[in-house]
Formats: C-alpha cells, sequence, structure tokens
C-alpha cells in the first residue's frame, strides 16, 4: 500500500517537473544556477556573496511590508514610525531587520569585498563583475543614506543634512546636486518626498537588475578560489578522464559480449 | 571571434531607427528632466527661494552675557511642494506652517559689549547711536559648522572658551573666528540689523564677502 502511494507520488512529481521543464525549461535554468563546483578548501569564504544577497533580499521584504503604515510627509512621517514601533502588530520586529539588515549589510559587502580582493577573484576574465559589484556597492550607499533621512528625527535630519552639505563640496556641481537632494533651497516637504521616492523605487529598481548582472556573471565564470580552483579543475579533469576510460571499457566489454554471442 | 551581427542592418534602416529614437529621446527626455530637475531650475536658473526674505526676530540684545555667547532657535517660513501656502489654502485640506529652523549664536566681540548694554532690561528700546554702537559690537553666527555643516557648541575646558564641532572637531574662538580643525574658514555669519526695539533681526542669508580667495560663497549652504 505504502509502496503503491509512494510509486505514485514520485510518478505524479515526475510528470509535473517533466510539464515545467518542456514549457519553461526552469529545471535546467535551476540546475545552472544552483549547481556549481566550489572548492572544498575556504568554503565559508564563499558564503559571504549569499550573506549579503539575503541581507537585500530581506530589505526589500521588510521594506515592502514598512511601506504599508509608512507616510512620507514631514508632518506624519515620524507618527507613521511610532505607529509602526509601538502599535502594529510585530511591527518592531519588522522595521527591526529593516534597521539591522541594513547595518549588517554594509559590514557583510565589506567583507565580500576583502575576499574577493584578497583571494584574487577580480583577475580576468572576472573584472567586470568587479565593477559591477562597485555599482551595487555605491548603489547599496545611496540607499542607506535616503534610507535615513525617513525616519525623520533629530538624528537622521541633520546627518542628512551634513551628507548633503557634503554634496555641496563637489566640483562644478556643488549647488546643483545640494538643491537637486533638497528639492528647493531649503530642507523641507520636497527633501523627504525626494529621498523617498530615491529610496524606495528609484534605487531598488536599479539595483535588481545589477544584482541579477552580477550573479549571471558570478555563474558563468564561477567563483575564483585562485590556487584551490586550480587543483579542483585538476582533480576534475582527472576524474572526466577516469570515467571516459571506463565508458570506453565497457562499451568494448559489451561489443566483445554481442559479437562473442553472434559467433556462437 | 565574437561576431555582432550575422544579418547586417541597412544604411536606411540604421538611419531610419536613429530617427525614431532621437524622436522619442527628445519628447521624453527632457520633459521628464524638467520634472525631476524642477527644483534646480527654480533655485539656480530662475534665483527663487523656498525661503521667506523677511527679517526673523532672534532675541534681545540684553539677553547676551558678556563671557559667553547664547544661542537662539529661529524659524524661518518655507513654501516648498504640498507645503505651498497658496495649495493649502485652495485646497483647505490642511493648514500647516511650514518652516526651517536655524540655531544663532549671539555674542560680543572680544567679549567687549557696548557699556551700555549691561543696564539695559528685555523689551528695552535703544537709540540709533545705540543701534550703530551694537551693530559693531555684535556676532551673529550660524551654529552650522563651516566644515560640514554640523552643530557647534561652547565649551569651556581652559580659557575663555571656544565654539567646538562635535564631528570632526572643528575649532572657533568667540567671534567665530577659526582656530583649528578641518574647517576651510570662519564661521558664517548671518545677514543681520539691529532695531530700536534692542532685538537682533536676521535673514536666511549668510554675510559673505566674496572675491575673497580660498573662501567659497556656496559651500556648504544654508540649509
Amino acid at each position: 500500500m505504502i509502496g503503491r502511494i509512494r510509486s505514485q507520488t514520485t510518478e505524479a512529481s515526475k510528470f509535473i517537473v517533466d510539464w515545467m521543464e518542456h514549457r519553461t525549461g526552469i529545471v535546467t535554468m535551476l540546475e545552472h544556477f544552483l549547481y556549481e563546483p566550489v572548492p572544498k578548501r575556504g568554503a565559508w569564504m564563499y558564503t559571504l556573496g549569499s550573506a549579503v544577497l539575503g541581507l537585500i533580499s530581506l530589505q526589500f521584504l521588510t521594506g515592502i511590508l514598512l511601506l504599508f503604515y509608512y507616510v512620507p510627509t514631514t508632518t506624519e512621517a515620524w507618527n507613521s514610525v511610532y505607529y509602526i514601533m509601538n502599535e502594529a502588530y510585530f511591527g518592531q520586529l519588522i522595521r527591526g531587520i529593516h534597521y539591522w539588515s541594513a547595518n549588517f549589510l554594509m559590514a557583510t559587502i565589506g567583507l565580500h569585498m576583502a575576499q574577493v580582493f584578497f583571494s584574487g577573484g577580480y583577475k580576468a576574465p572576472r573584472e567586470l563583475n568587479w565593477l559591477v559589484g562597485v555599482v551595487l556597492l555605491l548603489l547599496v550607499v545611496g540607499l542607506s543614506f535616503t534610507g535615513y533621512l525617513l525616519r525623520w528625527d533629530q538624528d537622521g535630519f541633520w546627518a542628512s543634512v551634513v551628507g548633503i552639505k557634503i554634496g555641496s563640496y563637489s566640483p562644478f556641481m556643488g549647488g546643483y546636486i545640494t538643491h537637486f537632494l533638497l528639492g528647493g533651497d531649503a530642507i523641507g516637504p520636497s527633501t523627504l518626498s525626494r529621498f523617498f521616492a530615491i529610496h524606495v523605487w528609484l534605487l531598488p529598481a536599479a539595483i535588481a537588475p545589477f544584482i541579477g548582472i552580477h550573479l549571471y556573471l558570478l555563474r558563468r565564470h564561477g567563483v575564483f578560489g585562485s590556487d584551490f580552483e586550480y587543483t579542483e579543475r585538476l582533480s576534475k579533469l582527472h576524474e572526466q578522464q577516469r570515467l571516459e576510460e571506463y565508458s570506453q571499457y565497457e562499451l568494448d566489454e559489451d561489443e566483445y559480449e554481442a559479437n562473442g554471442r553472434d559467433r556462437e | 571571434m565574437a561576431e555582432l551581427q550575422k544579418d547586417p542592418i541597412t544604411r536606411g534602416d540604421f538611419l531610419g531607427f536613429g530617427l525614431l529614437g532621437t524622436i522619442a529621446g527628445i519628447i521624453i527626455a527632457p520633459t521628464s528632466a524638467a520634472f525631476i530637475l524642477s527644483p534646480i531650475i527654480k533655485t539656480d536658473v530662475l534665483g527663487d527661494s523656498d525661503v521667506s526674505e523677511d527679517w526673523v526676530e532672534v532675541g534681545h540684545i540684553s539677553e547676551v552675557p558678556k563671557e559667553a555667547p547664547k544661542d537662539f532657535s529661529i524659524e524661518f517660513p518655507i513654501t516648498q511642494s504640498y507645503g505651498d501656502k497658496h495649495i493649502q489654502k485652495e485646497s483647505g485640506v490642511s493648514n500647516t506652517d511650514y518652516t526651517v529652523r536655524n540655531a544663532v549664536w549671539l555674542s560680543w566681540r572680544d567679549h567687549e559689549p557696548p557699556s551700555f548694554v549691561e543696564g539695559l532690561k528685555k523689551g528695552d528700546s535703544i537709540s540709533q547711536s545705540q543701534i550703530k554702537e551694537v551693530q559693531s559690537r555684535i556676532n551673529v553666527l550660524s551654529n552650522s559648522c563651516a566644515h560640514l555643516g554640523c552643530p557647534v557648541r561652547w565649551v569651556i575646558t581652559e580659557g575663555e572658551g571656544e565654539f567646538l564641532c562635535p564631528c570632526h572637531g572643528g575649532i572657533y574662538d568667540i567671534n567665530g573666528t577659526y582656530v583649528a580643525g578641518p574647517p576651510p574658514r570662519n564661521m558664517y555669519s548671518y545677514t543681520f540689523e539691529v532695531r530700536d526695539d534692542g532685538n537682533v533681526y536676521v535673514k536666511h542669508e549668510f554675510n559673505i564677502k566674496p572675491g575673497i580667495p580660498g573662501i567659497s560663497t556656496q559651500e556648504p549652504y544654508v540649509i
């Protein structure tokens, strides 16, 4: 009885997987994206990129949730954050995750960059992936900067004023950058609207495709493990050669048997 | 060798697509750019300001002690996007006064107030000649550090005291003159006037003499 159910479910799942594969090619795609040989030594080091990806996903999820209650106006912003923190169910947890994963994101990105830098992972043919990573870093910095003002408390407010004034030192463009960020020539309702738009739409929309490119380039060339990779490749090559040899041998045997039977 | 095009595009098609793209770009790009950049166009090109140009009262000169500066919090009315008074009046949904808050330090130059100030009480009016004297003796300083705009505070550790910026340690004396740290110049002072009611009034602008080398009239801005 149990055996029959088991075989039926296997068949059913096989049917579903085949059906999806035939129509979307998703199984081959998942194989491409998920099954990646990584060097055995220093394997924990290779999880830093995934950690960054995980934290960014958390940012997206909790950010979407926070948007259900957050109001981007100067008179209501702080009150809406107060509501999230004190009234909404699990509000403190969700905003806490958004806040802390933003903090850890910067730290993890630093570690990830250090790992790539010290292992020489930026070398040919992976230079472009380093560049894409730098773009991602700048986008994340922009997100941190714009997110800080949205709380509209003393801390975020004055930090943003200082940040905007740093922008005013840009050569030739200083004034324009300041007025663009302020949405005028004084910090006020326009500034909050702008930072909100940049934080919840512009930068997340910009960061998504770059994450895609980053992952695509990673899978195209595989992770770089300096000398580990070399030994890994060599052992893979040997393994492949051995398998080929075996199959050759098996083929010979089959042929021999078939021929032998004919002769009899 | 990677090949870009297996089926090369004809010259006519290339020019046609180019033309279409240009037309689409001309329609889309400037409109959205103007939409996003309207604050820049308003402030930098047309020279409008969001901040009211009226004089705002800071405080009475009798409140400024001899030995230390005194800070005043002032608010300038602003009109920005939905905070515009016209829009609020027309829609009738809200009636909020939006302001930008600045802090002003008042101090006597080199700790030396004019002799008549000691006898003054809050609300006392002063004569024209006294106004002149006060104007030459008073410092009306922005609390925004000339480095990156953090709020400076008055700290007395030894001697007469100094303005200290908490962010990167810029130090100024009681006149706002640069003493030490990263700031590129002295503290900013507001455009001010002293009226016969004994109060100091300021405008939302810094009194910067242009043309002094190494001193920018623009950075960092009054915010």
